[in-house]
């Protein structure tokens, strides 16, 4: 296994958009820790396709970025990409970022069965986060959206730092946790609504596998 | 395709289904929309419109809210807020 980040960036709708768009701040620091990134983008970000990728290169760390269940990490326009019982173990001793919802709950778990080096981290619930349509045109000068999506690429980025799955994760929720703080401190209405949607997604974030997993 | 996370389902009161649209009446500005999985995203009236039909994305939005009004009942919100100082 080589020392690299495969991230897929489906960009099929508003939500799938934002996601790609924070993830820049991932593929930045891959690249000034000379990582070499690997970036599946939009119609790329298919089964076939990625399972080529993953087979051909071999790296390590992977953040999948997209729509979830249970049971199914989506590409794009929605199609499996990694689904429990097809193909789940390609997943199998890789460092695992799912940035979709409720994939930890059982197909994260079905992957790290059989697996002793790897890890995987991802949501047992639905990953939510806020956005403000006034950036709609602009998702990355969202100010709401980072306070959701600066925490979870806190995950990708401590590892790409060198870090520990363990560590990384923890990062992610202690950043998770300041901007509940930091929100709760105003005085504006949906001050609560933020920080409800936030302590989801903190107390969803769960790490299956090796938590000394490093890349 | 889209099978549901059924062991984490509690039963929806009516009380329930108020508190949530009274909360997101009360907190959700008009200019956010909220993401919430594979259910793409929703304005106030959207949330407000799936917790009224409790399908899916309703109840998800309302067990989300039951979740944080527990932590902040049981102080374990407070807890972990004040283990990062």
């Amino acid at each position: 296994m080589k020392k690299g980040l495969i991230i897929t960036l489906p960009r099929h709708d508003v939500v799938t958009e934002y996601l790609t768009q924070f993830s820049k701040q991932i593929i930045n620091e891959a690249e000034n820790n000379n990582i070499p990134c690997k970036q599946l983008r939009d119609k790329e970000v298919e089964k076939d396709n990625f399972e080529k990728i993953v087979r051909s290169i071999e790296y390590k760390l992977f953040v999948l970025n997209g729509h979830g269940t249970a049971q199914v990490i989506y590409g794009y326009a929605n199609q499996p990409l990694v689904e429990e019982g097809y193909n789940e173990e390609i997943l199998t001793e890789r460092i695992t970022y799912a940035r979709a919802c409720d994939s930890a709950f059982s197909l994260g778990k079905v992957a790290m069965k059989k697996n002793k080096e790897g890890c995987f981290i991802g949501y047992e619930l639905p990953f939510q986060f806020y956005c403000d349509i006034t950036w709609e045109g602009n998702p990355g000068k969202d100010k709401v959206a980072l306070i959701f999506l600066e925490p979870s690429n806190t995950v990708p980025i401590s590892i790409i730092k060198g870090k520990n799955a363990e560590e990384a994760h923890s990062a992610s929720k202690r950043a998770m946790l300041k901007n509940i703080n930091k929100v709760l401190r105003k005085t504006n209405p949906e001050s609560l609504a933020i920080a409800e949607a936030l302590w989801n997604n903190y107390e969803g974030q769960v790490l299956l596998g090796n938590q000394l997993a490093i890349l | 395709m889209k099978e549901k996370n059924d062991s984490k389902e509690e039963h929806i009161t009516e009380t329930m289904k108020k508190l949530a649209i009274a909360r997101i009446e009360a907190q959700v500005p008009s200019n956010l929309r909220l993401s919430i999985g594979s259910y793409g995203r929703m304005s106030k009236e959207e949330m407000i419109e799936h917790i009224n039909k409790l399908d899916e994305i309703g109840r998800k939005i309302v067990e989300s809210q039951l979740r944080f009004l527990r932590a902040q009942a049981s102080g374990h919100l407070t807890k972990e807020l004040t283990s990062i100082e």
